[in-house]
């Protein structure tokens, strides 16, 4: 088995989100400034449908192995489905949409956007958006862990929100002194990571009795010459198993994490360009691994950048924590 | 020097089990562990010698009761030889391996058992006018048949091309790409082959769908894509009756063949790629001229349609300036206690939001124009502001 593939059919402007089902360990969604979201048999390396967008789509979400949402810059929210690459439109938000997430248990799915709203909607209701909530900042991430939405804003704004009573956010400032740049919920519901621009990630727990187990650390930098250049950590995700987490940066390399010996496992070797976004299969046998131009220079970086890739890495042991023994 | 090429190709490896590595030291640590370990105490020796000695000595074994080597191969799991690292292996069978290595690396039968043959020597001395002379006519020999024969037939092959008539060579039958606009180009230029392109193949309209070619109904053939690659056998371009498609077209709006998955864009550029001096030069072979263009009047190349940006592109409305909602929530990065070069330095605005108000992304919210909750179809979206639709093609 290769240790990783690289997707025969990319799209052709840089990757802004890649998602795999939650039940289909081969399904890969990849959103993408080109306007589109493809969907990718991975095992077989196949592109198996393109939804064309109106403008760069900026997030992707997987509701079951046959529905997906898609938002951009467009604002408009989108309900793909998948086997007959058919797009319905849900609703629109007053800016682009930023980050997508799927409750499966209120089957609801849920969008945050520049607008400084976060919507809940229903895809099946006759007016699909059942509800909008007001946060203080333009909506940067989300993610989502069992009942607990964590949603990261600008100005190094979190909001912690209990789905089922969403009128009493736990609110937070960022732990760490940048532009919130990455966010990804631990699988066990106990906390969450988020890393900034300036190459750091923090780990943090949600119970408000053990914030001082909270802590950060430096990653994705490397001096030159006595000057440290640091990079944006663009992405987070958790091991669905194992509980660890990888984090990629605009340096190109991913690396991975245990955050209870906070250790570092392993760093795989790097990339040829900056990782907007990775993630883990539904089994955690896989990594995908967006390769892509990040407008970390604006747009006199895009006309040297290299054309998008994308990778499949599968990975072994070494996401597996050390003396791993079942829990 | 003949040694040390050789390590470069074959790695040091264990004569008890034929196990590479990467350097002696690790075989070294191998043998230990592997081969030369007492089976009846923790101990680890050197040698096989060492071992037996060990055997002997410590745990009184008679030399003919001595355990055979662990791990190695059949026959060679015996104390005669005296291996340390790569020293002591029988010449045989280090032959033997290299012999089976170049096998196994698909090398020429020598590369590696032999040292590489050394330059042949030269001698450093005048040569005598016997042998200039001797040389000299061997020179002519050689050259001179090509002389007379070669020489002539070169000529004229060059004055065929240089002396030909310009439409024999000129408009092969793909049409050059439009010439590269080197800032912002505008849609109707594909970017050369590998080029990181925005646009997925074929989805960009050389013209504004308004002005489509007469003669291709809007939803049989979307406007980007190449009426016929080359090659594709055809009827003469009398037997198309006007305002009858080109070739046949299947149900359902996609054209008769698949278009090449993975070509790059600007491959096979459409007739209006074309590059304007198209319409001064005659077409030439008329054969490849796709039948389209010929009924066409006026082709679509001969408009200026092709290099006027369609009027969406750049946005009627410029991209506004980023602007915070909220001011007092402004951020400021804080400063660095060592020389830091961060690769992200605006505290305000993500990388995404910078990139969404560019003239290349840049898409005017009509927030009031749609009423939430309302469905489309997928043919219905009104997509055209930037670019064609593509999901016909696949």
């Amino acid at each position: 088995m290769a240790e990783q593939i690289e997707l025969s059919s990319p799209p052709f402007d840089s990757v802004s989100n890649v998602r795999f089902s939650p039940s289909n360990p081969s399904q890969l969604l990849v959103s993408s400034w080109d306007t589109t979201v493809r969907l990718y048999d991975v095992e077989a390396n196949e592109q198996k449908a393109k939804f064309d967008h109106r403008a760069a789509v900026l997030a992707c979400s997987f509701a079951t192995s046959e529905r997906a949402y898609s938002g951009g810059l467009d604002t408009y929210l989108r309900e793909l489905d998948l086997p007959s690459e058919r797009i319905n439109h849900l609703g629109q938000h007053a800016d682009a949409i930023s980050s997508i997430s799927y409750a499966k248990d209120m089957n609801s799915v849920i969008s945050g956007s520049w607008d400084r709203t976060v919507r809940f909607w229903d895809p099946r209701a006759p007016t699909p958006q059942t509800a909008s909530y007001n946060v203080p900042e333009r909506v940067y991430h989300m993610d989502l862990v069992n009942n607990t939405l964590v949603v990261a804003m600008a100005s190094r704004l979190f909001n912690i929100y209990d789905i089922r009573k969403m009128d009493s956010p736990q609110s937070r400032e960022s732990s760490l002194k940048f532009m919130t740049r990455a966010l990804a919920c631990m699988i066990d519901g106990q906390g969450f990571a988020t890393a900034s621009v300036e190459g750091r990630i923090a780990v943090e727990y949600l119970d408000p009795e053990t914030q001082d187990k909270n802590y950060a650390f430096k990653c994705h930098r490397q001096t030159i010459s006595d000057v440290d250049h640091v990079w944006p950590v663009n992405s987070l995700a958790f091991h669905p198993i194992y509980n660890t987490f990888a984090s990629a940066g605009s340096d190109g390399t991913v690396s991975i994490w245990d955050h209870k010996l906070k250790k570092r496992l392993r760093q795989y070797p790097k990339y040829s360009g900056p990782i907007p976004s990775i993630a883990f299969n539904c089994n955690g046998t896989k990594l995908a691994v967006g390769v892509s131009y990040t407008w970390d220079e604006g747009e006199q970086g895009a006309k040297t950048a290299e054309s998008p890739k994308v990778f499949v890495r599968t990975v072994g042991d070494e996401v597996k924590p050390k003396g791993w023994t079942g829990n | 020097m003949a040694k040390k090429k050789n390590k470069q190709i074959i790695r040091p490896w264990c004569w008890y089990c034929e196990r590479e590595f990467e350097d002696e030291k690790v075989l070294m640590q191998h043998q230990k562990a592997k081969h030369f370990k007492c089976n009846m105490c923790p101990r680890r020796l050197n040698t096989a010698g060492g071992l037996a000695v060990h055997i002997q000595q410590v745990h009184k074994l008679e030399p003919e009761n001595l355990p055979r080597i662990e791990n190695a191969l059949p026959g060679r799991d015996g104390y005669e030889v005296e291996i340390f690292g790569m020293e002591g292996i029988p010449a045989p069978d280090v032959a033997d391996y290299k012999r089976r290595k170049e096998i196994e690396l698909g090398l020429n039968p020598g590369s590696i058992s032999q040292p590489p043959t050394k330059r042949p020597k030269v001698e450093n001395r005048a040569l005598s006018e016997a042998e200039l002379r001797a040389q000299l006519e061997a020179h002519k020999a050689l050259m001179g048949g090509s002389e007379s024969a070669n020489l002539p037939p070169a000529e004229s092959s060059s004055a065929a091309v240089y002396g030909a008539p310009p439409q024999a060579y000129a408009a092969p039958p793909v049409p050059a790409m439009g010439p590269p606009v080197p800032s912002m180009s505008p849609p109707g230029v594909v970017p050369p082959p590998g080029a990181p392109s925005p646009f997925p193949p074929f989805a960009v309209p050389p013209f504004a769908p308004g002005m489509m070619p007469p003669l291709i109904s809007p939803g049989a053939m979307p406007p980007g894509y190449p009426p016929m690659p080359p090659g594709f056998p055809m009827p003469p371009p009398g037997a198309i009756l006007p305002g009858a498609p080109p070739f046949p077209m299947i149900p359902g709006g996609r054209p008769p063949f698949p278009p090449p998955p993975f070509l790059p864009p600007g491959a096979s550029p459409p007739p209006g790629f074309s590059p304007p001096n198209a319409a001064a030069t005659p077409p030439a072979p008329p054969t490849f001229v796709p039948a389209s263009q010929q009924v066409q009047a006026p082709p679509p190349s001969a408009s200026a349609t092709p290099f006027t940006p369609p009027p969406s592109v750049p946005p009627p409305s410029a991209p506004p300036e980023l602007r915070l909602p909220d001011p007092k929530l402004s951020q400021t990065n804080a400063p660095f206690k060592k020389p830091t070069e961060l690769k992200w330095t605006d505290p305000n605005f993500s990388p995404e939001e910078h990139r969404a108000i560019n003239t290349k992304y840049y898409f005017p919210k009509d927030v009031t124009s749609h009423q939430q909750g309302q469905s489309y179809g997928q043919g219905e979206e009104s997509r055209g502001k930037k670019r064609a639709r593509a999901e016909d093609l696949f």
